[in-house]
């Protein structure tokens, strides 16, 4: 079993709630997984044997959130060679901001895939405008992409 | 040192939540009790964001869990200087976090302030929120009304003020004040903001949103253009008022928005009554402009007052330490001054918690019995979060098919269906 690492860079908390539960919807005696911070993370810890799970939502003009940041510049100045390396990305935003939703995992996302890393799964979206609960959004999704993952093995 | 570790919070906005969040995951094992002086917990999330914002509400379910999953008690309709003094719960809690936000709206400072028809937008916000400590009864705003204030919180009342009844729906909009005011609504507001477009405090996607409004149009006599290569916002914000000036309703029109940007108040004129604003132009490059108005709405932010906060003197905001006293902290918008948003009062928490882990050994020497070390008769008193359930419940019940839920204006009300009084009460007038 890959050790599954869960990172989320948010302004107002939402995404480190949907990353707990997202943990905690995978965590079991044979699946070792771990929750950080962005802000927190450095990019010399990515490991290629890992799956990492991004959760990540958007401010201001479209923009990564300020935990994020510091992670999302390393990659940009660093450019390691990420070929190998496997992950999933979701996204949180609010269509009332119809012209940038959900940009912020945009970015992160094709930052990852210009690296080389490979996404597993479709980018998971959740909308603070629907007052679904973004946990269960989120678990709903990663279960969808575990099946896919499975599926091509 | 193993003494259970009591946290008092005090305030269960934001900031409150937040700190509350970081200290149970740094002190697993203390015992975090939020009191605040409402019957419901969330403080400006609840009664501060706009009744139509429903989304950023939504920020409510993350501070549920506190209460819900992680064992943080809910201490509603206890008062800081009232029921209980702040030496009190210092004496009986280890730490003590005041998170209580800020009392006032910040005066303009201009001559005619205190005419009648000045109001705060804090009064506003609160009266269309239900806020339960807030006198009711909508102010008298007539027919043109000045919004002084660039700022999202002035958005907020102008979008109140030009909205239909219609475009309430899924809010939960104080119904009775909401047609209070649609009796007799403004047909012409002001907006008065003293920056320029470039620097306007306001988000952009609040601007835009007033164009999705039926019937106003929309001028602005000030320059729109921003320079080349200003910041991403400031040319987001122009593109958006450059989309409300090209909305055109025609016929339809019920009300006339002019958003000045580059002026600033210089008195609010009138013999005993508003009568119009006068202000100067921030680029000296114009001459004084007047603009006739029957009331004016004052938006320029909140601050601390000069009295003396319990005990505390006078409170004066720090953007570098929490840390006030031995053991007494402070976090938010009472630490910081009215800026910064929701998500920046999250940071701010984070920061104080810092501060109060490093300081932790020093605070734990004696037994402090926390909650329970409060006299019985004021926890007799509280709302606790399974009673605040009840009132949740009651007002998700009572919202009408197009409401989101109907807030319930009066705090003994409130307390009375938390404390499940009302039931007994009804039956005993025969009411339903």
């Amino acid at each position: 079993m890959m050790k599954i690492q869960v990172l989320f860079g948010t302004e107002s908390g939402n995404a480190e709630v949907a990353a707990e539960d997202l943990a905690e919807s995978v965590r079991n005696d044979s699946q070792e997984v771990e929750v950080q911070d962005l802000s927190s993370f450095s990019i010399s810890e990515l490991q290629h044997d890992s799956m990492y799970v991004f959760l990540c939502s958007t401010y201001g003009e479209g923009d990564l959130p300020n935990t994020a940041l510091p992670f999302y510049a390393d990659l940009s100045v660093v450019r390691p060679d990420l070929s190998g390396m496997r992950y999933a990305m979701f996204g949180l935003g609010d269509t009332f901001y119809t012209e940038t939703y959900g940009h912020g995992a945009t970015k992160l996302d094709d930052k990852l895939t210009e690296l080389g890393a490979q996404r597993v799964g479709e980018i998971g979206r959740y909308d603070a405008s629907t007052w679904e609960p973004v946990g269960e959004c989120a678990v709903a999704w990663f279960a969808g992409v575990l099946e896919d993952v499975s599926a091509v093995r | 040192m193993d003494t259970p570790l009591s946290i008092a919070v005090i305030g269960s906005g934001p900031s409150g939540c937040y700190i509350a969040q970081s200290l149970r995951r740094s002190f697993p094992q203390s015992e975090i009790t939020i009191y605040d002086r409402l019957a419901s917990p969330f403080g400006l999330v609840r009664y501060g964001v706009a009744p139509d914002h429903q989304s950023t509400k939504s920020i409510q379910s993350q501070f549920a869990r506190l209460f819900e999953r992680e064992n943080v008690r809910f201490a509603g309709n206890i008062e800081v200087g009232r029921d209980i003094s702040l030496d009190q719960l210092r004496n009986t809690h280890h730490i003590v976090v005041l998170a209580a936000g800020l009392p006032g709206d910040r005066p303009v400072g201009v001559p005619g302030e205190d005419l009648p028809e000045v109001y705060r937008a804090g009064r506003l916000t609160r009266l269309f929120n239900a806020h339960p400590l807030e006198q009711t009864g909508v102010p008298k705003l007539g027919k043109s009304v000045a919004i002084i204030g660039g700022g999202n919180v002035s958005i907020d009342v102008l979008r109140m003020l030009i909205k239909q009844p219609e475009d309430f729906v899924n809010s939960d909009i104080d119904d009775a004040v909401l047609a209070d005011y649609v009796r007799a609504p403004a047909g012409r507001i002001d907006l008065i903001c003293r920056s320029t477009i470039t620097n306007a405090p306001s988000d952009p996607v609040m601007l835009a949103e007033l164009g999705r409004i039926q019937g106003v149009r929309f001028s602005c006599p000030d320059p729109i253009e921003v320079a080349e290569g200003a910041p991403r916002t400031a040319l987001a914000r122009a593109k958006a008022v450059e989309g409300l000036l090209a909305i055109d309703p025609g016929t339809e029109t019920r009300v006339e928005v002019a958003l000045h940007f580059g002026w600033a108040p210089v008195s609010i004129n009138g013999d005993g009554h508003v009568r119009n604003v006068e202000l100067r132009s921030v680029n000296d490059d114009r001459r004084n402009l007047h603009l006739d108005a029957d009331s004016v709405v004052t938006a320029v932010g909140f601050d601390f007052d000069d009295g003396d906060w319990h005990g505390l003197g006078a409170l004066k905001a720090n953007l570098e330490s929490g840390a006030m006293d031995h053991g007494l902290y402070r976090t938010g918008w009472i630490k910081r001054g009215s800026r910064g948003t929701i998500a920046e009062n999250r940071s701010c928490a984070k920061a104080v918690a810092e501060e109060i882990v490093a300081s932790v050994d020093a605070l734990q020497r004696q037994t402090k019995p926390g909650y329970g070390g409060l006299p019985d008769e004021v926890r007799a008193r509280a709302v606790d979060y399974s009673a605040w359930k009840r009132v949740d419940a009651a007002e998700t019940e009572a919202a009408p098919g197009d409401r989101s839920r109907r807030k319930f204006p009066s705090h003994e009300h409130m307390v009375a269906i938390a404390h499940n009084k009302l039931v007994q009460t009804s039956a005993g007038t025969g009411a339903n």
